[in-house]
């Protein structure tokens, strides 16, 4: 455009003050919209987009309920928060009458004083109200009062198998048992609302940048827990405590036919709902699980089991019997005296005759020690394949390892191995031992124990899951001469014990207690019971362990009634059939 | 050629001809940027309103309310490049006076809480008609100063008394001062008052006033100017904010508007976002509609679409110097002066603050903005303009018009290329 502008007039002055200004603005612009154009979209993004979590619900937790539908022990609730702006409330005297009329116990105390603090603008009022209180007070029509909406776990039976559900604490995080160990399966995932919005926060449908993603819910899991054997078994345990003045107690049932769990009890115990209250964190811990201890002679049966099936001794193999026997050094000698002479090894496992196990380990040797060869078999036995000292993979957090000394170590010496035999000298889960002992009289089949009976799905039916035994212990003859071997002991010294008709058998266990100097405490024992029962093929497998600060257990006197009771309740429960 | 009688300096006869379309057809493209981007935004700062303030603006009360605003503004324009510049020039003075008694009148009423005066942001710059709107006296007296000040000036250049300090300067200092007054004292309006300092300061300058009466002009204003802002915390603050540069955040209440006027041009980026799709429009962004504007273009249009409006106001205002240059009588190179002042400090104030590269002024950007006197009256001043572009006359013949000033620079300064377009 030709302005033809006069030279030297002032119209030029302007025109280049005009153009001038102009340039700057376009640099200007140019920094702002191209160079800087990232950091303000930034800026804009931080300012303009909210995002709004979708909280996933947790998934459900189920228990067995015999041939009936599972049933839900673990439930989620809605609870809601109730809190006030003091700056907007209005009629605050209406308001404390209205919390404390419906909220109850869960108002706070002084209300009016919270109302009072007219420089705060938050003040919770009350907490863990359910949805109905929630609602009336709603509909009081109240200015300044909100409500925070939060899920909790709810627990319709109490403290029923607490050790195996574990809690989720304040944070939404499972903790302890399958909340802690399977709390990813649990949790789900949240989804997410993001929308850019308006000043007000009213979400606007401009741009690309809005997200709708919705939340995935946790996953309903069904336990293998019967919660009729988990009642009937806490109630024995309770029981038997009372009983024996044992102050500590762990039961194990399980179906040795699948590894699943029927039941895990454990005393003292406690109620999830309220896991804040518990003083003593010990009660947290799952007893079958995790705290590995000597099981004593309920082992002998897994000796016998291992001779058996390498084939050096049968169940009346003989052997002679003085009551002490030196290994390396050490004496080791019988509990039960008197038993001398030649006997065979059943015998020997009636009266839990440490010498016995002794001449196994040596026998699967060259008879005469227990060498680096008989270690060796003993070893492949138990740690290999018992999966004894190692970890099960069982669903539960807080598990334990527990350990098996290996030949190869300075500590697998043959005193230890001869003391492996009837069950010192090694660390052992409860879970171990029964995994082990179910694959001895279920036909050599070990199966990974396992808490899970299968999953809830979102419409609500049950899905179980078979499982497969991970491999095989010993041969089905070995098998079914160990079961009878048990049962022989058990008849022995229990007469009229069980109910008639049925195959149950069972082996003993009295643990001494190691103290500080690696000798053991005098004044303390464990009483453990290992037994089966069932028609011909065993239909469970119960372990029991009691134990108590500086008080002496055994296993036969204190723990092996609890077994009784427990079994006979089981053999009605599953409507097993007598031999007539 | 066709020259009159010249026994009269600057009595050439010049012939009314075509106007500069050109003028008509720049404003005409702002004000369609403006209509599309009220369009965009109306139904947003709707829904802004009605949610903080329960008013019930309909989305497209706004689009027809600017719509309205400039079919009025185009009449303003038409019947002031219709009505003679003789006239208007002639009643210079009573325009004058009845500006400053509309602003007594809303002093007068604001002082007495009359309904009829209309407070907002603790400032009373309103005249509130009801139904037919609001009404901007200070800008009557804009129009006003401007037609008065041109006469007036206008004919003491020709008389080549621009720069005597007595019979010129001094009653000039007086309406200005006396503006000034009203405007920032009493309405406190510091943009329109700096606006209105402009037109008189282009007037001035153009007719000539000597380097040494400049710098003491210049000196006093800015003075005066740093005395208004003392006095008023609010700009401090803007001030303070201004320093702070881009350093300054959102989070602190007084750099909010400036900031997010910057994070809206910055998000536009080179393209925009494109119309309908302005998020800083939703409220984040203080006075969108109106002050505002410019920067939910840049969000809107991006830097291509700003470059482009930034063009059409240079246009624009090239094409009025061009006017003023070429006019013989001094009265009327003034009005297109103080025109030229008018709109230009408009447009560079408003984008100055915009952008950040000066302190933030309530000030309109014309043609843009939502809001009817400013535009009606800014219409009225292009229309004006526009009228006079009808009465230039050829570069070749300016040698001709003989006055004293222009005649004795031309000895100074010019002899063979008088006659070489300039470009």
């Amino acid at each position: 455009m030709k302005l033809e502008l006069q030279k030297g007039s002032r119209s030029r002055i302007l025109a280049v003050l005009v153009l001038g200004v102009m340039a700057v603005f376009v640099v200007r612009l140019f920094y702002l919209q191209v160079i800087q154009h990232g950091y303000y979209s930034n800026l804009a993004d931080n300012e303009q987009i909210k995002r709004l979590t979708i909280p996933a619900k947790r998934g459900l937790i189920y228990a067995l309920d015999g041939d009936k539908p599972p049933v839900q022990l673990v439930m989620n609730e809605t609870i809601y928060t109730v809190f006030a702006d003091p700056q907007t409330t209005k009629d605050d005297s209406k308001i404390v009458d209205v919390i404390r009329r419906i909220a109850g116990g869960n108002a706070r105390a002084d209300l009016s004083g919270l109302l009072a603090r007219k420089d705060s603008r938050y003040q919770i009022l009350a907490t863990k109200i359910t949805r109905t209180q929630a609602d009336k007070i709603k509909q009081e029509g109240l200015r300044g009062i909100g409500f925070q909406q939060e899920s909790q776990r709810v627990y319709p039976e109490g403290s029923l198998a607490a050790q195996t559900l574990g809690f989720v604490d304040f944070s939404g995080n499972g903790r302890y048992g399958v909340e802690g160990k399977l709390n990813d399966r649990l949790l789900g995932r949240d989804g997410l609302l993001q929308s850019v919005t308006d000043v007000s926060d009213v979400p606007l449908t401009i741009g690309n940048r809005n997200i709708n993603k919705p939340a995935v819910d946790g996953e309903n899991i069904v336990l293998s827990i019967d919660r009729n054997v988990q009642s009937y078994v806490d109630q024995a345990l309770a029981a038997g405590l009372k009983r024996t003045g044992a102050t500590n107690g762990s039961v194990m049932v399980m179906d040795p036919q699948s590894g699943k769990i029927m039941a895990m009890a454990n005393f003292p115990t406690y109620k999830p709902a309220e896991f804040n209250k518990v003083e003593d964190g010990e009660v947290f811990n799952n007893g079958t699980i995790s705290k590995p201890y000597e099981p004593g002679s309920v082992i002998k049966t897994l000796t016998v089991a291992t001779g058996i099936d390498k084939g050096v001794i049968t169940p009346q193999s003989t052997y002679v019997n003085t009551d002490l026997i030196t290994i390396g050094g050490e004496q080791i000698r019988n509990a039960t005296k008197g038993q001398t002479g030649t006997i065979t090894i059943q015998h020997a496992l009636n009266w839990s005759l440490n010498t016995g196990m002794v001449t196994v380990a040596q026998r699967l040797g060259d008879g005469t020690s227990i060498n680096r060869s008989a270690r060796d078999i003993m070893y492949d036995y138990f740690y290999n394949k018992f999966g004894l000292g190692q970890f099960s993979g069982i669903e539960l957090s807080g598990e334990a390892s527990g350990i098996v000394w290996s030949p190869e170590a300075l500590e697998g010496n043959a005193v230890r191995y001869s003391n492996m035999s009837f069950g010192q000298g090694m660390d052992l889960t409860m879970v171990q031992v029964c995994s082990a002992f179910s694959s001895i009289v279920n036909g050599g089949k070990y199966y990974k124990p396992t808490v899970l009976a299968g999953v809830v799905d979102t419409s609500g039916t049950y899905k179980p899951r078979l499982t497969q035994p991970l491999r095989t212990t010993i041969s089905p003859s070995t098998s079914a001469q160990v079961k009878e071997m048990t049962r022989t002991a058990r008849a022995m010294v229990n007469q009229g014990i069980d109910r008639p008709g049925y195959v149950i058998g069972g082996k003993t266990g009295t643990s001494e207690v190691p103290d500080k100097n690696g000798g053991y405490l005098e004044n303390e024992t464990v009483g453990t019971y290992l037994g089966y029962g069932g028609e011909d093929a065993p239909a469970y497998v119960i372990m029991i362990q009691v134990s108590g600060k500086n008080v002496l257990l055994q296993g036969g006197r204190d723990a092996m009634p609890i077994f009784a009771d427990i079994s006979n309740w089981m053999i009605d429960y599953l409507k097993l059939q007598p031999k007539g | 050629m066709a020259t009159g009688g010249r026994s009269q300096p600057g009595e050439t006869v010049v012939r009314r001809h075509r106007p500069d379309y050109y003028i008509v057809l720049f404003m005409g493209l702002l004000m369609l940027c403006g209509l599309v981007i009220i369009y965009a935004i109306g139904p947003q700062r709707a829904n802004v309103l009605n949610n903080s303030y329960g008013s019930n603006y309909s989305d497209s009360y706004f689009f027809f309310k600017q719509a309205i605003s400039l079919m009025l503004s185009l009449v303003a324009f038409g019947v002031m490049s219709t009505v003679s510049y003789l006239w208007v020039v002639k009643n210079g003075s009573k325009l004058l006076l009845f500006g400053f008694a509309a602003c007594t009148v809303l002093a007068i009423a604001g002082w007495a809480n009359l309904g009829i005066a209309q407070e907002s942001l603790g400032a009373t710059r309103w005249f509130n008609l009801g139904p037919l709107g609001s009404l901007q006296p200070a800008e009557i007296l804009k129009f006003g100063v401007l037609v008065f000040v041109a006469g007036f000036l206008g004919a003491k250049m020709k008389q080549g008394r621009v720069n005597e300090v007595e019979g010129t300067l001094l009653p000039i200092v007086v309406i200005t001062g006396l503006s000034i007054l009203f405007i920032i004292g009493i309405q406190k309006d510091l943009g329109t008052g700096i606006a209105l300092t402009s037109i008189i300061a282009t007037m001035l300058l153009v007719a000539g006033v000597s380097k040494k009466i400049g710098l003491i002009i210049f000196t006093s204003a800015l003075v005066v100017g740093v005395g208004f802002i003392m006095t008023a915390p609010h700009r401090i603050d803007r001030i303070t904010t201004y320093l702070k540069g881009d350093a300054s955040s959102t989070a602190d209440a007084g750099s909010y508007h400036v900031e997010h006027a910057k994070i809206a041009i910055g998000t536009g980026g080179l393209f925009g976002v494109g119309v309908g799709n302005s998020v800083q429009a939703t409220g984040y962004l203080p006075e969108a509609i109106n002050d505002s504007v410019f920067a939910i273009m840049g969000e809107t249009f991006g830097f291509v679409g700003l470059m482009t409006i930034l063009g059409l106001f240079v246009a624009l205002l090239m094409r009025l110097l061009k006017v003023m240059d070429h006019l013989i009588d001094p009265r009327l190179k003034l009005l297109v002066a103080g025109v030229f002042g008018w709109f230009g400090a408009h447009v560079i104030l408003n984008v100055a603050s915009m952008i950040g590269i000066f302190p933030l002024t309530g000030i309109t950007l014309p043609l843009l903005s939502f809001g009817g006197t400013s535009m009606i009256f800014i219409a009225a001043a292009l229309g004006l303009a526009f009228q006079l572009s009808r009465y230039t006359i050829h570069p070749s013949r300016l040698k001709e018009a003989t006055y004293e000033d222009s005649s004795s620079r031309r000895r100074v300064g010019r002899s063979r290329h008088t006659s070489r377009r300039s470009s």
